[in-house]
């Protein structure tokens, strides 16, 4: 439904015309298909850029009164950021930037939507802090990563995932309530997500997020880990050239290769019970060569040398991050230990030298966009997560649905592209398969959809925790079953706060 | 020249990832002084971005989109700094900048571009063959006076200065002072006086395409009739224009050097000396045409396969091989000196706010983000803001002037001259 011109006009009332804008030239800034994609997005109505949670109140009393669609979106990255139907509004919360507060004392950061990963990772290295910084650049919004999706973090083997950090919020509900949850509803400051009684952060969050299907969340503080490198990143080099070493006196980086996935899995286990290292990763391999390359032609030249494929089938990459040297040698010598009673060995000296010379930059400040860089068809799946040993035996699985795809040329031929990050030192594990395809293929629009089916249909017929449930209908229906059927309990909790389901309804 | 359609590839590669409007992260300090991309940290529309721009060029093509006053202006409020072109190309393979500049040009080409001020300064120069309209005549009055230069010649020579047109009837000084270093270092050298045209590059920059190849062609010619090989400039404008726009429209087969490189070269190889001590605490500012936008262009056809493989391989410009570390050190040989860096240095400069005509059709644009860019050299401590751009001068000094004692500008050759 277009918005009339009494709509808009009310919406300019709140946040100013400098604010707003439906001209055609703004909204094609914000309804361009992804590359991934065949199918281009509805266009929004209109663009608005508010400045605070009272701003947003009004704009979603508006919207409940004459039935808008509305989505509140920061970076606009991933596909839920964008209209699913007509007549929808978009509410860019960039100029809601405030780093409130850090406060050192009791390890957490207040923020809101607009501060970026960038932003705040590298403030918070000053106080020597750091949080699980989602791996998608230096734009992307802490808030909405914590508070609406779940972006990983390579090194969440010693942190963990977002869910776990999210403490106090402040939330406009789908109809305009501003509502303070945890801690911070009795005046008790930001430090805890939890207060007597039920608590509403499984409602706006979860185990993932609810894409802003559950009105704005204009506020968040977030719990914040120790940070073991130096106040500032030791950035050496120019773009895209960078090189970043931490003092290797007290990090350093490895990476192993098993005879089998069962000895990489018992290897990361067992990494987890010793509880050393800060990350631990069965990592990608075309993505790695992807990382190790600056053009598309030089990832090519390496790929086509076989090298990644050969060494790094069935990897583990580990960084070790002490607070002395002395507690760097024991961690090495614990993980030398372990790698070798699992059977694993040291990777070609070429792969090796790679990592060591940049590992760091790979691992904390992480340059996955790379993966872009073959042209735009690529897609994450699965990306759900269980115990460490089921994902695993998800990853098993792989063959069964991927091997078609490749021997029709319709995917890159890389099998072993995914990874498998374990959380809290093992307690639980978080995988994820990127396919890339290719454009100029004509009917390679259809990959990413056949591809995702595929695998869906794969963990249904072996049980498998392996595709996160998404919130589109079909796909909750087909895969709901295997969790629970928590879309229809999500789908009940959306029918009680957002009854005219105007907050990005799928 | 490439039309925009040929960046077909660019624009359905946007995955709309954001790294157009931000710092790299490795190169990231802090909450302050992160965004990259003028425009969006001002509008904060994603139209007014890399990003947007991007997809605004699409659905032009696409036919999905009509022109508009206010379409034009959205494209020409871009300064073309390249910082979004150098931060996409540090994770992707696409030709940012290249696909706004080809933006423009469309705009020129169907009729809907460029801004009026562009328009009246392509006039100026059809006639008078610079940006300003002055008499062509008074383009060399910078060598008369004073008395001395004796090098302003126009005998053939294996070195040519090239003084530009904001040099040569705006800020005279430079131009004298680039001499009087050439001079110092012993580089006998040749000025193209009445046959310098303007370099062409407010007019690349704005879409003007025609216009601006005609002024290669004329320089060309006067660089070839006096068996040129080497072309200084001390103007980033022009540098980045000879190294990034000539070979796109003509042969180019002249190296082209930045005084600040000659200065060090001399000073490596002791044919220069400074004398004098100068007590200032400076920042450096790096020019977008001299820094990530001054890589040799080398032409590329060919073709873009499957997963993005070019072939034949393409030579990338991605700000790597700028001209960043020469002025640092030549100022920081200077006894006295101390040089202290901004947050967003190098190939992650911010732009001075004025750069791609906005100075001139969005003054108040300009002006906003010259203050952001102001605070930032002054958070660094230093008293002395330098850079080697007549038209980030022009800016700076018009945001220096709303903010008193702040601190003040000076062109790197000034500071090269008083050492001597």
């Amino acid at each position: 439904m277009p918005l009339s011109r009494d709509v808009y006009a009310e919406l300019e009332q709140v946040v100013g015309p400098r604010h707003i804008s439906d001209k055609p030239w703004i909204l094609a800034g914000v309804r361009a298909a992804q590359p991934s994609s065949p199918m281009k997005p509805p266009s929004p109505e209109a663009v608005l850029l508010p400045g605070s949670a009272a701003e947003i109140q009004q704009i979603v009393r508006i919207c409940n009164r004459h039935g808008i669609r509305y989505i509140a979106t920061i970076s606009s990255l991933i596909g839920f950021a964008y209209p699913s139907g007509p007549g929808t509004i978009i509410l860019q919360l960039k100029r809601m930037n405030q780093l409130v507060e850090v406060n050192a004392q009791d390890r957490y950061a207040v923020i809101e939507p607009g501060v970026r990963h960038g932003q705040l990772r590298t403030e918070l290295m000053k106080h020597g802090l750091t949080y699980p910084v989602a791996a998608v650049g230096p734009g992307g919004s802490v808030l909405a990563n914590f508070a609406c999706s779940s972006g990983d973090n390579h090194c969440q083997h010693g942190a963990s995932r977002t869910n776990r950090y999210l403490l106090g919020l402040e939330w406009v509900t789908p109809e305009g309530e501003l509502v303070r949850v945890g801690s911070l509803a009795n005046d008790a400051g930001w430090f805890c997500a939890d207060g007597p009684g039920p608590s509403l952060r499984g409602i706006i969050k979860g185990f993932v997020g609810q894409w802003s299907g559950m009105g704005v969340v204009t506020r968040i503080a977030i719990g914040l880990d120790a940070w073991r490198g130096p106040p500032e990143l030791p950035t050496q080099g120019r773009s895209p050239s960078y090189r970043m070493r931490l003092d290797p006196a007290c990090h350093k980086t490895f990476v192993f290769k098993f005879p089998t996935l069962e000895q990489a899995r018992d290897a990361m286990i067992a990494i987890g019970e010793a509880e050393i290292a800060q990350a631990v990763l069965k990592y990608f391999n075309a993505s790695a060569a992807l990382l190790a390359t600056e053009s598309a032609n030089e990832f090519w030249e390496l790929w086509d040398s076989g090298l990644f494929q050969r060494e790094l089938a069935r990897p583990l990459y580990v960084f070790l991050s002490a607070w002395t040297h002395e507690e760097l040698e024991y961690e090495e010598c614990v993980l030398r230990d372990i790698i070798a009673e699992f059977g694993g060995a040291d990777v070609d000296e070429r792969i090796q030298r790679i990592y060591s010379d940049n590992m760091d930059f790979y691992i904390l400040v992480g340059a996955l966009q790379r993966v872009l860089r073959l042209g735009g068809g690529w897609a994450p799946c699965k990306l759900s997560g269980d115990s460490i040993g089921h994902m695993f035996e998800v990853g098993k699985a792989i063959p069964e649905f991927i091997t078609p795809f490749i021997e029709q040329g319709r995917i890159l031929d890389a099998p072993d592209n995914w990874q498998i990050i374990p959380l809290e030192y093992g307690h639980s594990a978080h995988i994820e398969l990127l396919f890339l395809y290719d454009r100029n293929q004509p009917d390679w629009g259809k990959v990413p959809m056949d591809f995702m089916r595929a695998s869906m249909q794969a963990d249904i017929r072996n049980g498998h925790h392996g595709t996160m449930p998404l919130r589109t209908v079909a796909a909750s229906q087909a895969i709901g079953a295997l969790f629970s059927n928590a879309h229809m309990w999500a789908n009940r909790v959306k029918d009680a706060f957002d009854p005219q389901r105007v907050s990005n309804p799928f | 020249m490439n039309q925009l359609a040929d960046f077909r590839h660019t624009m359905q590669s946007c995955n709309h990832c954001g790294q157009c409007k931000w710092v790299l992260g490795p190169k990231t300090r802090g909450y302050d002084f992160a965004e990259i991309c003028p425009i969006h940290m001002q509008f904060h529309f994603d139209a007014y971005s890399g990003q947007g721009l991007l997809h605004i060029a699409q659905e032009l093509l696409d036919g999905e989109l009509q022109y508009d006053p206010g379409l034009r202006d959205l494209v020409y409020s871009c300064t073309a700094c390249g910082a979004c072109d150098t931060n996409c190309k540090s994770i992707r393979d696409m030709e940012v900048l290249d696909t706004i500049l080809a933006l423009r040009a469309k705009l020129v080409e169907d009729g809907q571009g460029p801004m009026p001020q562009y328009a009246r300064m392509a006039e100026a120069m059809a006639r008078t063959h610079n940006i300003y309209g002055r008499p062509h005549a008074e383009r060399a009055a910078w060598a008369g006076e004073p008395a001395g230069l004796s090098a302003t010649t126009s005998q053939p020579a294996p070195v040519a200065y090239f003084a530009g047109c904001a040099t040569s009837y705006q800020r005279p000084d430079i131009a004298r002072n680039t001499v009087r270093i050439l001079e110092a270092a012993g580089i006998a050298h040749t000025v193209l006086g009445a046959d310098e045209h303007c370099c062409g590059g407010p007019l690349w920059r704005t879409g003007q395409i025609d216009a601006a190849a005609r002024q290669v062609q004329e320089n060309l010619d006067a660089l070839q009739r006096r068996g040129v090989q080497t072309i200084v400039t001390s103007c980033a404008e022009c540098f980045g224009t000879l190294r990034g726009f000539y070979p796109r429209v003509a042969d180019f087969p002249f190296e082209v050097k930045h005084i600040s490189e000659i200065v060090q070269e001399a000073l490596d190889a002791g044919r220069l000396r400074f004398s004098k001590p100068l007590q200032t605490t400076l920042t450096w500012h790096d020019p977008c045409l001299l820094g990530r936008l001054s890589e040799p262009y080398v032409p590329w056809q060919g073709e873009i396969k499957a997963f993005g493989r070019h072939v034949p391989a393409k030579a990338w410009r991605r700000g790597q091989q700028g001209v960043y570390d020469a002025p640092r050190r030549v100022l920081g040989a200077i006894a006295g000196i101390e040089v202290v860096e901004m947050v967003r240095n190098e190939e992650n400069a911010l732009c001075c706010g004025g750069g791609g005509g906005v100075r001139e059709a969005f003054p108040e644009q300009a002006q906003v983000t010259a203050a952001e860019r102001i605070r930032e050299a002054t958070a660094t401590g230093a008293d002395t803001l330098v850079s080697s751009c007549p038209f980030c001068q022009d800016t700076f000094e018009d945001g220096l002037a709303r903010q008193p004692g702040a601190m003040r500008y000076r062109d790197f050759t000034q500071l090269v001259v008083d050492a001597l």
